[in-house]
């Protein structure tokens, strides 16, 4: 009996699978890449390539792709959009030794290990022109002098205004140069809670990452510039006081907490002409164009006498060390980072001098504000001086979020220093 | 349906061969598809799951064996265990008795014999069919401390409603709010239960001219715990499986005051990799809802009422 | 004492239309906000009747994301998997329900069992047996476990067989049909109701189900509607009304399945008899 159910079972088995892959092919679905090595009928190559972006950006991914494909006959570009989740999905697929080919990434001390280094590649090529790219980005994507990862884009950071609410208000707009006193008497002008409109936005649980210009502006920092302290930089007075400048801001009303999980986001709220002022990289203001909103972009403010600093959020194209292609991937890498290619890439700002000559960037009022903050960009962000920098983080980014909930930012950094130490000695 | 015939093929060749062994098999035969699948994809991956929770298992590199050593992290070392445990139980706290007494409150009105008692039955079981995301963004835009509809109503009887799902305070009790929401197939097992007690216990009370109010709890709810007993386990086991809300309305935050034990367990799986470990805050769980169940069904003959014994009873 | 006096009535009829409205405002408000132009969506008092009806909002939320490819997807899931489900559970279902077997009782207390264990339990076990498998990023781990039955599903049907008087297959057996031929010609055909009820909840699962795109696919080319929506985030010219649009949609149809199966629904969910 016993062996005629397992048989039964089997064949039971055996259907079950068979009407799953029917399933299969008429749902149309092919499966992506198992190996990498994945050619079609026709000998076609297809090479995996995985972003963090959606929407408008991701369609600029795929466009250039297309270009790409377009000029390597055989060759089949797979743009993968991990979304939120690319950090998780990224790091599943480097264990599962089956990583896309080329990937965005800007964390390169939690996966340069993973990565080929592109030095070597570099080398034997005379087309490309190094010397055309902004140097400082390439400090972003090198990893104990090895270059891992090609510069793709970039933003700076800038403070959007308003001008509708400024004229209304009476108040004369921000010039570069202004302080974050300045600011917080703009702010408190402009509020008027009773309409539900606020002088600037603040996120309650903000990137830490976002808030080093704040930080450094005011002569602080979260890491010493070795990466082996974190206790008198992260709980020193300067950084204390800049933190707590948020909080302040919320505390007095100038402020309201904007963004979260699922909620509107500040680029929203600000779009709606609810919020006078917003600290935002490029992303926004193509959209903000689009609902014609009267607006300005201006530096950041500084802390009287010290000079203000700012930080880049780049993105670089890498190449996976497990990747079958790699000389096809550089290709890619090397098409991606073109003048051509970066031209296309109106989501954030032109890695390449010529481009941002060519179109006349710095010229453009709302535009040359981030090339300022370049200028003021050259502080090393902590998450490159510490391999345990996720872990340190997240004791700071709880208490930073308890500071924008009105705690009180001294007490709260000293303990996320106190339980980041054990980090410190690895 | 064509696919049916697809398995019974071995039946009909079997069937010729074999004729008395055959009875012993069909009905193996009918039920394999369920064995298998419980082999495959639950008893196996259980399994597996306890032998993984002795392990240091990354994603990346090898797993090691380190005994009970994820359990003892997870005790003495991992103040986020016990944070999450506590959101949970503060939620279960809050929401089990809320879920139950809301569900029963509505099943009861409903069971009123009113006009249109369908149109109301069907406003009040809308909510529970549409996805879980939807209801987060729908909440999600409905707490909005600034622009939302909530602090709106709020404010029309002058009181300032909080920042929702900024507060620590408050997020948790948002998340209680939109869980009762989807209170339906809860209320829908209430009124079942009410319409099965027979309408002559009733009119035998009401002659011994006893009121609505003694009726309700002398006869109602007596013979409804048998369903009330099933309906608080469910709902246990739900507010420890509780992810979904807590993922897309908070994201865990603020300050982790919505930190469910489902989240740690997810998140020290797929965002951070531990494997081992997780897989061992997972068993936690599973010993938890294990306990609590057998707790609730042991206590249930002390306020359990099954009709043989009320009959008796009475 | 059956009639109630006209205050007690009043009452009851307050508290109805009190709960149903808390129960259909944020409804409201989802629809409603889905028409508002970005200016009044931040009004404050807020507009309930939007002064003039944005349909675009639909269209330009729509194809701000591959939403058809989601909702390819999503229909691929739903479809395939219920079908399996319905195939699988009714089968196991007669099966516990008409044989005598030894273990039967046995087994069917270990099916029930397993509707207890959380699934976190075996979400990374799973994972990792669908990853050796190479299921990972492809919609067949939300597909093929169906086809081997879900035990809530295979409970309601075996209750629903139980109540179907037996004598009619012992006429069948006799005229020669097989176990198989009495359960596809005569009990099938009686489990309309019950199949249409594993079936409807079936689908709204499917296609309500998050967690399981969430963990099991990558790429945005294979998400489902639900794990669409949660991705979608107030970007580049999609605010708050063009995610309450989204959201409308995506709850459209089950709230179509519910109308139309709610006789089965609300009447049989729990006619089987929930007895501790």
């Amino acid at each position: 009996m016993r062996k005629i159910s397992i048989l039964a079972m089997i064949l039971l088995l055996v259907s079950a699978f068979s009407l799953a892959a029917c399933s299969k092919s008429s749902s149309g679905e092919k499966t992506s890449g198992g190996s990498g090595e994945e050619k079609d009928g026709k000998g076609n190559v297809t090479l995996r390539f995985a972003t963090w972006d959606s929407g408008e950006a991701l369609k600029i991914q795929q466009d250039i792709a297309k270009k790409f494909e377009e000029k390597n006959p055989g060759v089949k570009v797979q743009v993968e959009a991990y979304g939120d989740g690319f950090d998780q999905k990224l790091a599943a697929s480097f264990g599962a030794k089956n990583p896309p080919d080329m990937m965005y990434m800007w964390n390169f001390p939690a996966y340069y290990e993973s990565l080929e280094p592109m030095d070597k590649y570099l080398e034997g090529d005379t087309e490309i022109d190094m010397d055309d790219f902004y140097q400082g980005l390439f400090n972003y994507s090198s990893m104990n002098g090895k270059l891992y990862g090609m510069p793709a884009g970039f933003t700076t950071r800038v403070v959007y205004y308003n001008k509708d609410l400024f004229d209304a208000a009476n108040v004369p707009y921000p010039k570069d140069g202004w302080t974050w006193d300045d600011f917080h008497q703009i702010a408190k002008k402009l509020s008027d809670p009773s309409k539900k409109q606020y002088g600037v936005g603040i996120v309650p649980e903000p990137d830490t990452y976002d808030l080093q210009g704040l930080v450094w502006s005011n002569g602080g920092s979260f890491i010493s510039n070795d990466g082996k302290a974190v206790k008198g930089y992260m709980n020193s007075q300067e950084t204390i006081d800049s933190i707590q400048l948020l909080g302040d801001l919320l505390k007095d009303k100038s402020a309201v907490l904007v963004g979260g999980k699922n909620q509107q986001s500040g680029d929203d709220i600000f779009k709606a002409g609810k919020i006078a002022m917003w600290e935002s990289g490029i992303w926004p203001l193509a959209g903000f164009k689009e609902a014609k909103v009267n607006f300005g972009t201006v530096e950041v403010p500084s802390f009287g006498d010290k000079p203000a600093k700012g930080v880049i959020a780049s993105s670089a194209v890498s190449i996976a060390k497990d990747s079958k292609h790699k000389d096809l991937a550089y290709k890619f890498v090397k098409y991606y980072s073109s003048a051509e290619a970066i031209k296309m890439r109106t989501a954030d700002l032109p890695v390449r001098i010529s481009v941002v000559k060519e179109m006349n960037m710095e010229q453009d009022p709302t535009l040359s504000p981030f090339y300022k903050m370049l200028e003021r960009s050259d502080n090393t962000p902590a998450f490159l001086l510490n391999s345990n920098w996720n872990e340190i983080n997240r004791n700071l980014s709880a208490a930073i979020n308890a500071v924008m909930l009105g705690q009180d930012a001294e007490k709260l950094l000293n303990k996320a220093v106190h339980d980041s130490e054990k980090y410190m000695k690895k | 349906m064509k696919l049916i015939p697809a398995s019974s093929t071995p039946y009909v060749e079997i069937n010729k061969k074999k004729k008395i062994k055959w009875d012993k098999v069909v009905p193996l035969l009918f039920i394999s598809p369920w064995v298998i699948g419980f082999l495959a994809f639950t008893l196996g991956p259980l399994i597996y799951s306890l032998f993984i929770s002795f392990y240091d298992w990354p994603v990346v590199g090898e797993a090691t064996f380190i005994g009970l050593d994820n359990y003892k992290t997870m005790f003495m070392d991992d103040p986020l265990f016990w944070q999450s445990l506590w959101v949970t139980v503060k939620f279960a706290a809050l929401f089990v008795p809320l879920n139950i007494i809301v569900a029963l409150l509505l099943a009861l009105l409903l069971n009123q014999n009113v006009k249109g008692h369908s149109f109301f039955r069907t406003f009040f079981y809308l909510p529970s069919v549409i996805s879980g995301v939807a209801l987060a963004m729908i909440w999600a835009w409905v707490f909005n401390g600034e622009y939302g509809i909530l602090n709106y109503f709020l404010s029309l009887v002058d009181i300032t409603g909080p920042n929702w799902l900024n507060e620590t305070g408050w997020a948790l009790v948002a998340m209680v709010i939109a869980s009762l929401w989807g209170q339906g197939t809860m209320m829908l097992i209430f009124l079942a239960g009410l319409k099965s007690i027979s309408s002559e216990i009733y009119e035998a009370a009401s002659i011994d001219g006893a009121s609505k109010l003694t009726q309700f709890f002398k006869i109602t709810l007596p013979l409804l715990t048998p369903t009330i007993l099933f309906n608080v386990i469910n709902t246990i086991i739900a507010a420890f499986q509780q992810l979904t809300l807590a993922l897309l309305l908070t994201g865990g935050g603020p300050l982790n005051s919505t930190y469910f034990y489902a989240m740690y367990v997810y998140e020290n799986a797929f965002k951070y990799f531990k494997m081992g470990y997780s897989s061992a805050n997972a068993w936690f769980m599973f010993l938890i809802v294990l306990g609590l169940t057998m707790l609730v069904f042991k206590s249930s003959s002390a306020w359990v009422y099954y009709e043989g014994e009320v009959k008796k009873v009475k | 004492m059956k009639t109630k006096s006209r205050v007690q009535k009043t009452f009851i009829y307050a508290l109805l239309i009190f709960f149903s409205l808390l129960f259909l405002a944020p409804l409201f408000w989802m629809v409603t906000t889905s028409l508002k132009s970005p200016e009044e969506l931040y009004l404050f008092p807020p507009k309930w009747i939007p002064s003039s009806l944005h349909f675009e909002n639909f269209k330009e939320a729509w194809i701000s994301q591959p939403f058809t490819q989601f909702l390819t997807n999503s229909l691929t899931v739903t479809i395939l998997a219920t079908l399996g489900q319905i195939v699988s559970s009714s089968l196991v279902a007669y099966g516990f329900a008409r044989f005598t077997f030894k273990g039967r009782d046995f087994l069917f207390m270990v099916l029930l069992a397993t509707m207890m264990i959380p699934w976190e339990v075996t979400m990374i076990p799973l994972y990792m047996e669908f990853n050796f498998l190479g299921w990972i990023n492809t919609l067949k781990p939300l597909i093929v476990p169906a086809w081997f039955g879900a035990p809530f599903y295979i409970f309601l049907m075996r209750q629903f067989i139980m109540g179907i008087p037996k004598e009619l297959d012992e006429a069948a057996k006799i005229d020669g049909a097989s176990s198989f031929q009495i359960f596809y010609k005569i009990y099938l055909p009686l489990m309309k109701p019950v199949l249409i009820l594993v079936g409807v909840f079936s689908m709204l699962n499917c296609w309500n189900d998050y967690l399981g795109p969430l963990v099991f696919l990558n790429d945005q080319s294979k998400y489902t509607l639900t794990l669409g929506l949660a991705q979608f985030k107030g970007m580049f010219g999609v605010d708050m009304e063009g995610i309450m649009a989204i959201t409308f949609l995506i709850s459209i149809p089950p709230l179509i399945l519910f109308f139309a199966a709610q006789r089965y629904i609300v009447e049989d969910v729990s006619k089987s008899g929930v007895k501790g």
